[in-house]
């Protein structure tokens, strides 16, 4: 499953113009991450998202095929659609889909190197025990 | 003195204070440190761990993880769902704000005067005082010129250019370095959170402070609240450690913010007929304007700019927001390469938000496992509102020359020029057509005259009960039209103030 949810983090952000895509920014350990740390609603509102991208290439570019089996160029014409569309669920739904994206590959540091921003420091995930 | 965080164990954490204080963010906080400087034994029990400056994370993800109330995923249901942003940590909001301090406007204790019968004279007087206290106590200043920034700086040449009152940003920060990270908290240890500040001062003059605690329910017999209990909880894992019990000689303050304390006098059996409702907000929407050369709002402080031109008519505020890259790729309208190749313009993008002084009303209630749930809309009025926000703020883009404004609307083109500032004009009013984020929170305990039409009174205390107040946004019975965090502290100073002059 992971598998897939990653290609959907790629979908949204793919590689442009010596930028590298979120599927470059290791979306598999990202995503692992995100399973074991996140709340339950928050990961069930992503799982979710992200099924709905995967399914509704039929409502988009009208093709009853899994957005993994799409060609390059209509998977993009697929999600553009999505962030278009008139069913506000759809749009949610890439919202979702984007944020989680967002979270991974805008905190990546060879993306950041790539736009001329400072690399972020790795979170310490601590707290005062004493 | 004695700080608790996670514990384990069968045996139940026994306590017994003058007071206990629920929650630690601008309310709890405030009161708290109140409380022991007038001599009282106080607890603070807190929901989230208590993170220092180094533990800060850099990232969004560890800001969600961290600091942010359900990794920041409640969202209103309505018509749209617009995301309800909140802390959960040491310190609470004040941790992941922008630490903007603004007075409490005289024209809102009329407003109490009239709508829920506020009839303390002395009310605004005494909120000013200690507003005056805050700010010599927080080292509150307008943003030092050299941590401004491109997008500050250019947002007041903006409101200048146009004649409209614009300034520069007073904040709880002593020093800010202008590193853009205060939503991340702040790792320079610069902003003035209560976790850096009057939570450590409590601790210092002999107070108890118990973190990863959340407070299930209030202990009472016979409308007589005697104070709290419930589990640990871990940061990382939220395993469930030992069980709490915080006995209060005196009184329980509950400041646990607007959603979570209505949940806990529910939860508590201590339901009304006015808990939960009242709920008020400012909501926001944000506009992206292009520039020719770099803004980088990665540089200067988070919001170092505002404009109240229009806090009476139409009701807005406007204000500058650097956000980080993260959250811009979800911001940005479009999806694959079209997004990629916006977003590759990052650094010549400039945020700008307009919130609305809303009239709106919505309620809280228990949701799915007895989370919080807000059910709000925005009315036909907030959204025109909401409308004219976005069309100030692309005439202010387009006086200091951006090329483009990007207001996010659905229906519209992703990219306006100055020539098409009538398309926004006509924009839908579909609260589902706009990108609007709910920050500024009021209301579910609500403070009136009438018990009947209010949870509790002016000094906070719940109707029908003895030994239980409140002190947070929670109370506040209308919208501000400013920014909360000020009121809040300095009610909640009053609320502590009080309830040590009456010795109770
Ligand atoms: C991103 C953002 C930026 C903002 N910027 C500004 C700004 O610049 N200026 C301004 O004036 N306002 C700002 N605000 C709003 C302001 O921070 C809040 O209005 C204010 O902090 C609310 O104070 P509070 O005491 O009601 O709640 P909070 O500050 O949220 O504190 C509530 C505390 O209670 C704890 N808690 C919750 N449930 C329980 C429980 N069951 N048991 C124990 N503890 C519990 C929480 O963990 C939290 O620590 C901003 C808000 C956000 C989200
Ligand atoms: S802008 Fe940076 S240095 Fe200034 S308060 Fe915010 S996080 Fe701290």
């Amino acid at each position: 499953m992971t598998a897939l949810f990653a290609f959907c983090l790629g979908a949204v952000l793919p590689p442009a113009d010596g930028l590298p895509g979120a599927k470059d920014c290791d979306p598999s350990g990202f995503l692992r991450r995100l399973k074991k740390e996140s709340p339950l609603v928050f990961r069930l509102s992503f799982y979710l998202s992200a099924w709905v991208l995967v399914i509704s290439p039929l409502i988009t570019v009208f093709l009853p095929l899994p957005a993994f089996l799409l060609p390059k160029s209509l998977l993009d014409a697929h999600v553009m659609r999505m962030s278009r569309s008139r069913l506000y669920g759809l749009r949610q739904a890439l919202l979702m889909v984007k944020t989680v994206a967002g979270m991974c590959w805008g905190a990546d540091p060879q993306v950041r190197r790539a736009l001329g921003l400072k690399p972020y420091g790795e979170d310490p995930g601590t707290w005062r025990t004493d | 003195m004695t700080h608790y965080a996670y514990q384990t164990g069968r045996e139940t954490l026994e306590l017994e204070v003058d007071y206990v204080v629920v929650g630690s963010g601008a309310g709890g906080g405030s009161a708290a440190v109140t409380l022991a400087r007038g001599g009282a034994s106080v607890a603070v029990v807190e929901a989230g761990a208590w993170r220092d400056p180094e533990d800060y994370p850099y990232t969004l993800y560890g800001a969600f993880r961290d600091l942010f109330d359900e990794w920041g995923s409640s969202v209103t249901m309505g018509r749209a769902l617009s995301p309800v942003l909140q802390a959960r940590t040491m310190g609470g909001t004040t941790v992941i704000n922008s630490a903007i301090v603004v007075r409490t406007p005289g024209d809102i204790f009329q407003l109490w005067k009239d709508q829920v019968g506020l009839d303390d004279p002395d009310m605004p007087e005494t909120i000013w005082t200690y507003q005056d206290q805050i700010e010599r106590e927080l080292s509150v200043c307008p943003v030092p010129t050299e941590s401004m920034g491109r997008s500050n700086v250019l947002a007041l040449q903006a409101a200048e250019n146009l004649g409209i009152e614009g300034h520069v940003i007073e904040r709880s920060v002593k020093g800010c370095l202008g590193q853009a990270q205060c939503l991340q908290g702040c790792r320079a240890g610069r902003k003035q959170s209560t976790n850096v500040t009057w939570i450590p001062e409590v601790r210092r003059r002999g107070g108890t402070v118990l973190s990863c605690a959340p407070v299930r329910r209030l202990m009472h017999t016979q409308g007589r609240v005697q104070g709290v209990e419930g589990h640990f909880v871990h940061p990382q894992t939220r395993k469930k450690g030992s069980r709490f019990q915080v006995r209060a000689r005196r009184a329980v303050i509950v400041a646990a913010s607007v959603t979570h304390s209505p949940m806990i006098l529910w939860r508590s059996g201590l339901k009304t007929p006015a808990l939960g409702k009242g709920f008020r907000a400012h909501p926001g929407t944000a506009t992206l304007g292009s520039f020719d050369d770099p803004v980088d709002m990665t540089v200067g402080a988070t919001q170092g700019m505002a404009s109240t031109h229009f806090r009476n008519d139409p009701g807005l505020k406007l204000e500058t927001l650097n956000m980080p890259l993260e959250l811009i790729a979800g911001r940005l309208a479009g999806a694959g390469k079209t997004l990629m190749d916006r977003v590759q313009n990052y650094r010549n993008l400039a945020l700008w938000v307009a919130a609305v002084r809303a009239q709106s009303v919505g309620t809280i209630r228990p949701g799915i496992g007895g989370k919080p749930q807000v059910f709000y809309t925005m009315n036909k009025a907030d959204m025109l509102r909401l409308r004219q926000g976005s069309i100030q703020l692309a005439h202010l883009f387009f006086a200091v020359g951006a090329k483009a404004i990007m207001p996010g609307v659905h229906g519209l083109p992703y990219a306006l020029g100055p020539d098409q500032i009538h398309l926004l004009e006509n924009a839908s009013l579909d609260p589902r057509a706009w990108t609007s984020i709910l920050t500024h929170l009021f209301g579910g305990c609500t403070m009136g005259a009438e018990a009947g039409k209010s949870v509790c009174d002016f000094d906070g205390k719940v109707h029908g009960t003895e030994g239980l107040y409140v002190a947070d946004a929670s109370i506040i019975p209308s919208v501000l039209g400013v920014n909360p965090q000020h009121t809040i502290m300095a009610l909640s100073r009053r609320i502590a103030t009080r309830l040590m002059e009456r010795n109770l």
